[in-house]
Order: structure tokens, then C-alpha cells, then sequence
């Protein structure tokens, strides 16, 4: 029973942490344009928009965060073997792969605003200088929670695999929630606000996307700001509820029928979202209707 | 069948760039191995240098693979590339038990194997249809594989399967042999397979567009392999002494500082303009 309550404790920690670094990477992604709503950012300028929005081209979030993670993990896990201090190493690596994670936010930057030169978009050193300071903070809040929730599962929860491997596989299921979760408000909303809620993406607006602000012009460090309010907490709940129900279930389920208790649970838990998630559909679609005008304006998914 | 868009003029011929891939990294892997002669490990940063050479060489396949316009293929690419180069590798450093130096020459011909059969299944049997497509894919899996090779040999000193699967851990004073302890078992592969994963793609997703030029191109990939370089130094101090470490977080540093600067001056070359706190400049006029 004791053994129980402190898995349960420590799944409510680390489903904290979760929710903590959702949030933040879901912000960090939307500062720096990563991931499917970049497509527009790297589009505007060749529609005749130049703007001041950064372009973190770096990968998808999933691949870049299965860096970032892997990285502080494998840093912290080299630290630990010649017996650093476990928070010591793991500060250590979020801060080295803060580093790296800085680096190649620069140099996407610059990489593809250089290569846009024919559409007359200058570089602006300024966004430079002030965006990626920003992206740096928020990726290391990112980092750091994911990296002590996978040393957590590690140490308290006895998981057989190591540091390293657990940063991986939890950096890619940390930027699949924050780009599957929070990049609508920031690419569906945000970016298109002089168009009406709701209407879609038509070609002919592609690349049309806010410029300028309420007073002067619009910066990314804004996005933040806009994204920080809707996308951070529900990409935060995304994955503070798929790190508390994948612990949950093993720690309650695991000792029945050999561990196949466990992933039954698992396939419960998941028919149980499926339900909730179509009636929440469902009762969208019927309250708010479709969107209607006398041109019906097709949908356009921009390619990430 | 797709259209191939020239991605940037002029630069160094494929092909000249695949010759110095292939022997600049077997060449530095090969001095990796003056380790185990010389009983030092002083030599292991010439792995990173391999993994460097062959991601400059990468780069430019992942160009000539994407230029029939897989835009949002680069990723996906750089991830193939490193996903099949991880088996040829883990095969070739098992080939250290007939004799170690067949391991950098036996991981190229396994890699290439491997590869050409993925490449073959994506494009006849997927219908892909991209005409370099099975050459591209096995030079991108020899390419992972290098990769994997060469970072592994950085941060352990070695690439024989024996040395990367037993570590070493004092534990009472007493030097104790531990799996849980050594590259395999540790799992700092995962971490230099993300390394190469996303170095492989970074500089050509980076700088794509109608202004991308090779030099600048090539420049980002010695700057992303450098930035590696220097993480997998710091990593190796759980398997290296402190010399090594030391000699090979210093060379790294050096390496990345100079193609970090050099590649910002090329950007500000390409730039349209170079400005600082300017309001939005509306084409076409006020």
C-alpha cells in the first residue's frame, strides 16, 4: 500500500513537472516560429510581406526536442558517472543543451532569412539579439522539468531504461503535444487575426499574416505573450495528463494478470479520451456551426 | 515523376565531395585506432573530425535528394539517414572480432548495402519516383553511419564492440566492469544518434530558399558538426581522461567559433540587408 501511495505521489510530480515544461515549450515554439506555423512565416515574404517575425527553422519540434532532451539527458547522465551531483549534472546539461539549442535557432535565422534575399527580406540583428535570448529561457524551463521527471522515473519509480533513452523518447512525446496541441492558436489564430474567426485558410491569403501591432510592429517576443495564455496551458495539460496516466496505469495496474493489467488500462484510457474527445467535437460543431459565406473558403493546410 | 529544381549554382561536383567524405572520414577513423596501439586517448577528437567530413558530404546528398522538391522532407532525410546508419554501424563495430582495422571499411560496404535496399524499396516499391533517389539514400545511410562511428569513437576512445559495452565504475576504490556504465548500456548513443539526426539536416533546411548558396550551405553543416563535436567532448568525460577530454573540448571549441563567425559573414553576404532596430521596409515603396 505504501509502495503504491509513493508511486502515486511521484506520478503527480512528475505529471507537474509535465505540465510545467508543455507550457513552456509550447511558448518557446511560438516565439521562435517553430514547427507548422513557420511555413507561413517562410512564405510571407515571397507574397510581398516582409516582416519581423523570427524564423526558427530548426526541424519539427518532436525531432528538435528529442535533441534538446537526449542532449541534457546525456549530458547529466556523463556528469553522474564521474559523481557529480544528480540536480548539479542536470542543471549542468539543460544549460549545455540550452546552448546548443541557441546556436541553431541563430543560425536558422539567419540561414533562411539570407536565402530570401531575392523577396527583400532584410536580416534584423535586433530579433536576433532579443528573440533567441527569450527561446533560450523557455526551452530550458522545458528542458530542465522533462529531464528531472525522466531522472524521477528513473530513480524513484525504478524504470529499467537510462537517462539518455528516457530523454529521448520524452523529448519527442513533449514537442508532438506542443505541436499538435498549442501551434493552432499560434498559426490558425494568431498569425491570421485580420481575418475572421474561424474562416480558414484561403490560398489567397497565404502569407498574409499579422505584421503589425496595436502601437508599432509586431514582434515574436508578442506571440509569446498572445500564446502564453491559451496554447502554453492547454499544450500543458496535454502532456501533464499523457505523463500522469502513462505512470498511473503501471504503478495501479502492473502487478495484475503478468502486466498485461497495465495495458489493458491503457487501451481503456484511451476509448474513454476517444469518447470524450467526439462528444467535445461534436458539441463544437453544433453550437458554433460551420463557418458560412457566399464563397465557401477551402481549407488550406499548410505543409509544416 | 518529379521535377528537379536546381537548388544552388556553382559549388564543388557531387562526386568530388562523396571522394573527400569517404576518405577524409576513413582516414580519421583510422587514426582513431592509434588509440589501442599507442595505448592513449589522446587521438579520439579525429572521430568527431570523421563525423564533421561526413556530415559536410551528407549535406550536400540531402540537397541533391531534396532538390526534387521534398521540402518537408529534410527532416525526415536527416532522420533515415542516422535510423539505418545506426544498424550498419552496430554491425561493422561487431566485425572488430576477425580484426578491428575492418570496422571503418566494413561500416561503409554494410551501410552501403543496407541503404541501397531502402532506397530501392522508397522509390520503386513506395513509387517515389525520384530518379537519385536509391543512390541518395545509400550515400545518406553510409553518411549515419559515419556519423555514428565517428562521435562514438569521440566520446569512448574506441569503436570495437567489446570496448562499448563494458564500462567501468569504481566502487569502493575498486574498478568494477558494469554494462549499465558504457556507451552501449548507458544509452549515450541515443543522444549522439539525435546529434547526427538533426546536424545531417540542419544546414540545408536551414538555408533553403531561392537565395541559397553552396558555400554558406556547406559552412552551417561544418558549424552544426563542430557544435556536436563540442557536446560529445563534454560527454566524454565519463569514459576519457581528463587530457583527452581536455585536448578535444579545446579543438572543438576553437573549430566551432571559427565556422560560427565565418558563417554569419557569409549570411551577411547573402543578406538582402543587414539592419538593426529598422522598422518593416514595405516592398515596392511607401
Amino acid at each position: 500500500m505504501e509502495e503504491i501511495l509513493f508511486g502515486i505521489g511521484i506520478s503527480a510530480l512528475a505529471g507537474a513537472l509535465a505540465t510545467v515544461a508543455g507550457a513552456a515549450e509550447d511558448t518557446e515554439s511560438d516565439i521562435g516560429s517553430q514547427g507548422d506555423p513557420n511555413s507561413q512565416v517562410q512564405l510571407a515574404p515571397q507574397m510581398g510581406y516582409v516582416h519581423r517575425i523570427y524564423n526558427k527553422a530548426v526541424s519539427g519540434e518532436p525531432p528538435a526536442y528529442g535533441l534538446w532532451v537526449a542532449l541534457a539527458a546525456g549530458v547529466a547522465w556523463a556528469l553522474m558517472a564521474i559523481q557529480f551531483n544528480a540536480i548539479l549534472a542536470l542543471v549542468i546539461g539543460s544549460a549545455v543543451a540550452v546552448f546548443v539549442q541557441g546556436v541553431y535557432a541563430t543560425t536558422a535565422y539567419l540561414g533562411r532569412t539570407a536565402s530570401l534575399a531575392k523577396f527583400e527580406q532584410p536580416v534584423y540583428i535586433d530579433i536576433l539579439k532579443s528573440v533567441t535570448s527569450v527561446t533560450m529561457a523557455h526551452a530550458f524551463v522545458a528542458i530542465f522539468a522533462t529531464v528531472t521527471m525522466c531522472f524521477l522515473m528513473i530513480e524513484a519509480l525504478g524504470h529499467p531504461f537510462p537517462l539518455p533513452l528516457m530523454g529521448i523518447v520524452w523529448g519527442i512525446a513533449l514537442g508532438a503535444a506542443g505541436s499538435a496541441t498549442g501551434n493552432p492558436f499560434y498559426g490558425k489564430e494568431r498569425q491570421y487575426q485580420n481575418y475572421p474567426f474561424g474562416a480558414g485558410l484561403p490560398i489567397s491569403a497565404s502569407g498574409d499574416i499579422v505584421r503589425y501591432a496595436e502601437a508599432g510592429e509586431r514582434s515574436s517576443i508578442d506571440n509569446g505573450w498572445f500564446t502564453s495564455k491559451g496554447a502554453g496551458p492547454a499544450s500543458g495539460i496535454c502532456f501533464g495528463l499523457i505523463v500522469f496516466f502513462e505512470l498511473w496505469r503501471t504503478i495501479l495496474f502492473e502487478p495484475f494478470a503478468a502486466g498485461w493489467g497495465a495495458v489493458i488500462a491503457g487501451v481503456v484510457i484511451i476509448i474513454v479520451f476517444m469518447v470524450i474527445d467526439r462528444y467535445v467535437e461534436t458539441w463544437a460543431r453544433n453550437t458554433y456551426g460551420p463557418y458560412n459565406t457566399e464563397e465557401a473558403a477551402p481549407e488550406e493546410e499548410a505543409a509544416a | 515523376m518529379s521535377v528537379k529544381i536546381e537548388a544552388s549554382e556553382g559549388g564543388m561536383p557531387h562526386d568530388t565531395m562523396l571522394g573527400i567524405g569517404v576518405v577524409g572520414a576513413l582516414v580519421c577513423l583510422y587514426i582513431v585506432y592509434l588509440n589501442s596501439l599507442m595505448s592513449t586517448e589522446v587521438f579520439a577528437f579525429f572521430g568527431g573530425l570523421a563525423a564533421v567530413i561526413a556530415l559536410w558530404w551528407g549535406t550536400d546528398s540531402i540537397k541533391t535528394l531534396c532538390s526534387y522538391g521534398l521540402g518537408t522532407g529534410v527532416p525526415s532525410a536527416g532522420m533515415i539517414s542516422l535510423g539505418s546508419g545506426v544498424i550498419a554501424f552496430l554491425f561493422a563495430s561487431k566485425l572488430a572480432g576477425i580484426s578491428p582495422l575492418l570496422v571503418p571499411i566494413g561500416c561503409i560496404f554494410i551501410a552501403a548495402i543496407i541503404g541501397a535496399i531502402l532506397g530501392f524499396i522508397s522509390d520503386k516499391v513506395l513509387n517515389m519516383n525520384i530518379p537519385v533517389m536509391t543512390r541518395m539514400i545509400a550515400e545518406l545511410t553510409i553518411v549515419g553511419s559515419l556519423t555514428m562511428l565517428g562521435f562514438t569513437a569521440m566520446v569512448s576512445g574506441s569503436f570495437i564492440f567489446t570496448d562499448l559495452i563494458a564500462g567501468s565504475v569504481s566502487f569502493l576504490g575498486m574498478e568494477v566492469t558494469s554494462y549499465a556504465a558504457s556507451v552501449i548500456g548507458g544509452c549515450v548513443l541515443a543522444t549522439i544518434f539525435m546529434l547526427g539526426a538533426i546536424a545531417i539536416q540542419h544546414p540545408f533546411n536551414a538555408c533553403l530558399g531561392p537565395n541559397e548558396s553552396w558555400d554558406r550551405t556547406q559552412m552551417c553543416a561544418l558549424e552544426c558538426g563542430f557544435l556536436s563535436m563540442l557536446v560529445v567532448a563534454i560527454m566524454s568525460v565519463a569514459f576519457l581522461s581528463l587530457f583527452a577530454v581536455v585536448i578535444s573540448f579545446a579543438i572543438s571549441v576553437i573549430l566551432w567559433g571559427w565556422s560560427y563567425s565565418e558563417y554569419i559573414k557569409l549570411s551577411k553576404r547573402d543578406a538582402f540587408a543587414w539592419l538593426d532596430s529598422k522598422p518593416i521596409r514595405e516592398v515596392g515603396g511607401e
